[in-house]
């Protein structure tokens, strides 16, 4: 059970490929960079369509030539100039500084939780009213208490990152197998290298759920806070347009948003998660066993 | 030297969810072993077979009675070998071995090497556990055991989760690294053909973990799987059992 | 593994009281950390309120029941409440049918699945913010718009779910199936439901998790009525001590929805799956 991911399991009534028969016409058919491709063709297909039937809507078209225009500081007619990397910097400066914070103490709060009962006790209930809490009520109250200063989205960012990670971490904790405590124990390993190579190994895999998710989440709760409260950020720019009815450009900087989250899953946690679980292979060599 | 005394051990498990009874799992254990001996211990499943080693390690208390496991008059230092591997998943084959070494230097990972190399595996130690057999992996467990240069050696029926011919194989490895070092060693097991194989002595266990009988065994060294003195004292043992076995229906039909 | 129980009685249930009372001393330990916890949340609320800021801008908890509790028994209350469950409950809806559709194409297509499994990967990773701001444009202020978001966020959680119990099923149970001559269908309703019911479940169980905080969302972005509206106009007239109560109720009774009723469900139609017996001592 868990959120969506690749699918590639065999189905029940599957008929087990065989990969040397296939053409390369077959091959490329279901390589993972075509499908890819395909499933992202078909989503903005989809939008594509949309904007036919709804003529609110803006096309694709009209959006890329108005973030172009966006991107290179043109004139988009009247008194209104393209801005565009102030408000990008902006965002992205608050983000780094939400994580940078909200990461670390989520996750010092899930391995306590996931290793002592006291803090377990202590902490865990507090810990999922902060989970259940909406970002968006996170947003409204950084908004309102820190104005249009830069801590309202910087703490918007931490209060919804937090608790992702230690809920995540202290299950990880808890689902480390019993066996390898004992084991531990009988090899009286002392405590910290038990911390640090048997409670942070072994939650390490839903750390990386964990820190997805709260990347996903505190990306979401800045847009919400720089939407309704703040005067820069991609938030702030996309509401601009709303505001002036210049949709191309709204949508324009909602993609923006979409695009950089998943730039940012593609280029820095999937290679950080690869390298993270090397143990974790799948394709296991296979030795002969001598007799 | 070492000695473990185990008096009066006796271990209750209170009821659980899953378990409403409460269960006996070793119903007042004595028996002493000295000096560099192979014990091996053996009964039918419900013996409390490791719960005994558990105990022994350390990481489960009695209900009452003691145990000690002493080396000249201080507390032994114990390496134990599971029933299944138990390595770290994510460490590799090296790392898992020297996480349970207390020295971190050049010096500790030579010895680390050396231990795989004695149970053929010097080739693997930059590998995951996942990319290993099983029974590689046991054979990592064994080397691990032997590295931290155990006092008393504990081992788990190292073997049962294997196939007949990887498990004998194993069993060849294990005897001659312990003829090197010839630690105290507790081998707990329910196949009376490995404990015939490996012990210098045999502890008979009954079910509700009490002592029915203890034979010693005086066979030369390697033991040859099939030779008929082994054989011979295999159908003794059995033959003991098979009259336990008489008992116990007795008991119950008595009451 | 079996094991004899109880040999000498008396000596024996002796020694167990004496780890039941060890049990029962760690539990109350347990029970105390947890008090303590509250104690703590509820005195940082305070603290915080009093001394970092004003009780206008984080009202004390005590004043924030107080404001729920009259809300609660506003007249406003039960009309906007009705309106939010309904579209949570009409998009889950859309987003189980939609899901069993897509589920065929699971079942019986690899390329599909593969294909699907991108799309949904990618919808999922859309922030959810984006959706109730699209919806804007696509369909103005509508109630349409909580109904649709609510739909595409919770259905790939549930697809994938679903997809992850076929691909899941023992297929030693399908060739056994197979070999005794029963056809698809009865394979389907044989094995293939029962043994991915469950996790079937669990998406669905977190989709709604989900699904109620983008419908919360997308109100509060556009539309004409709904607990979300009411929490947007408390925001923007500064009532914070409102906009706490509002939330405060609707998230108290979405999770109750979540954690007693659905939890319920599962409960119940996994019965069949008997709790592990006689674990190993």
């Amino acid at each position: 059970m868990g959120a969506p991911q690749d699918l590639g399991g065999f189905g029940p009534f599957d008929v087990r490929p065989t990969a040397e028969g296939a053409t390369i016409r077959e091959r490329l058919l279901r390589s993972p960079p075509f499908i890819g491709l395909l499933a992202l063709a078909l989503l903005l297909l989809i939008w594509q369509w949309i904007a036919w039937v709804n003529t609110r809507v803006p096309g694709i078209d009209e959006i890329v030539r108005f973030m172009v225009t966006e991107m290179s500081g043109g004139s988009h007619g009247g008194a209104l100039t393209g801005e565009f990397w102030a408000p990008l910097a902006t965002s992205m400066q608050r983000y780094a500084v939400g994580l940078a914070i909200g990461v670390p103490i989520g996750a010092a709060l899930g391995l306590l939780i996931g290793a002592f009962r006291w803090a377990r006790g202590l902490f865990n209930d507090t810990v999922l009213v902060l989970l259940a809490l909406p970002a968006v009520v996170w947003a409204f109250l950084a908004a309102l208490w820190f104005g249009l200063s830069a801590w309202g989205p910087i703490l918007a960012v931490v209060l919804t990152v937090v608790p992702f990670m230690a809920v995540n971490l202290s299950a990880g904790v808890r689902n480390i197998e019993p066996g390898l405590i004992q084991m531990s124990r009988s090899f009286d390993v002392p405590f910290g290298r038990r911390f640090v190579h048997l409670l942070f190994g072994g939650s390490l895999p839903s750390g990386f759920t964990g820190l997805r998710l709260a990347f996903m989440t505190g990306w979401n709760s800045l847009l919400i806070v720089e939407w309704f409260g703040a005067t820069s950020g991609v938030g702030w720019r996309a509401r601009f347009w709303y505001d002036a009815l210049r949709y191309p450009g709204f949508v324009g900087w909602i993609f923006l948003f979409v695009i950089l989250i998943t730039l940012l899953d593609r280029l820095l946690l999937s290679p950080l998660e690869r390298r993270a679980f090397r143990w974790n292979q799948q394709p296991t060599l296979t030795f002969e066993e001598e007799l | 030297m070492a000695t473990v005394l185990i008096e009066d051990l006796t271990k209750v498990y209170p009821p659980t969810i899953n378990n409403p009874k409460q269960v006996q799992a070793l119903g007042g254990l004595s028996m002493s072993i000295t000096g560099n001996v192979f014990v091996a211990v053996v009964g039918p499943s419900g013996s409390g077979k490791t719960t005994l080693l558990n105990i022994v390690a350390g990481v489960e208390l009695p209900t009452s009675g003691s145990v000690r496991a002493l080396q000249e008059g201080v507390p032994a230092r114990v390496g134990y070998v599971f029933q299944e591997p138990r390595l770290l998943p994510w460490r590799t084959v090296v790392d898992n071995m020297l996480y349970v070494q207390d020295r971190k230097s050049d010096r500790s990972r030579r010895e680390a090497e050396f231990y795989l190399q004695m149970v053929g595996l010097g080739d693997v130690a930059d590998l995951y556990p996942s990319q290993l057999s099983g029974g590689m992996q046991q054979r990592v467990g064994i080397a691990r055991a032997f590295l931290v240069n155990p006092d008393v050696l504990l081992l788990d029926e190292p073997f049962s989760h294997l196939d007949a011919l990887t498990g004998r194989s194993l069993r060849d490895y294990l005897q001659r690294i312990w003829l090197q070092s010839r630690k105290t060693a507790l081998f707990v097991t329910h196949d009376v053909t490995e404990a015939v194989e490996l012990a210098d002595r045999i502890v008979m266990l009954r079910p509700g973990g009490v002592t029915y009988d203890d034979i010693s065994i005086d066979l030369p060294r390697p033991r040859r799987h099939g030779d008929p003195a082994v054989r011979d004292i295999q159908d003794e043992v059995l033959r003991r059992f098979d009259a336990m076995g008489a008992a116990v229906r007795f008991g119950a039909e008595g009451v | 593994m079996s094991t004899v129980s109880t040999v000498t009685p008396g000596s024996v249930s002796e020694l167990s009281a004496r780890e039941l009372r060890r049990a029962a001393w760690s539990r109350w330990g347990y029970r105390l950390s947890v008090v303590a916890g509250w104690v703590v949340f509820v005195g940082v609320w305070y603290l915080v309120a009093r001394l970092v800021l004003t009780p206008q801008q984080l009202p004390q908890p005590h004043v924030v029941a107080v404001e729920a509790w009259d809300v609660l028994r506003l007249r406003e209350f039960g009309g906007n409440f009705q309106a939010s469950i309904l579209r949570v409950a009409a998009g889950f809806l859309l987003a189980l049918l939609l899901s069993v559709g897509l589920g065929l194409l699971i079942a019986y297509s690899r390329w599909w699945r593969r294909l699907l499994g991108r799309v949904l990967q990618f919808v999922v990773s859309i922030p959810t913010v984006s959706f109730a701001v699209l919806s804007l444009i696509v369909l103005g202020i509508s109630p349409m718009g909580p109904i649709l978001n609510t739909m595409i966020v919770a259905t790939p959680y549930i697809t994938t779910n679903l997809a992850q119990g076929l691909t899941g099923v023992d297929r030693r149970l399908i060739v056994m199936s197979e070999s005794f001559g029963r056809t698809r269908a009865q394979i389907i309703v044989g094995v293939l439901i029962p043994s991915s019911l469950l996790s079937i479940l669990g998406g669905a169980r977190l989709a709604f998790a989900v699904a109620w905080r983008v419908a919360l969302l997308t109100e509060i972005f556009a539309s004409a009525d709904g607990i979300g509206l009411q929490i947007r106009r408390s925001f923007e007239s500064y009532d914070i001590q409102g906009m706490l109560a509002w939330a405060l109720l609707f998230i108290v009774i979405m999770l109750l929805i979540e954690n007693l009723v659905l939890r319920q469900v599962e409960r119940r139609l996994s019965r069949w799956r008997t709790p592990a017996t006689g674990v190993a001592p």
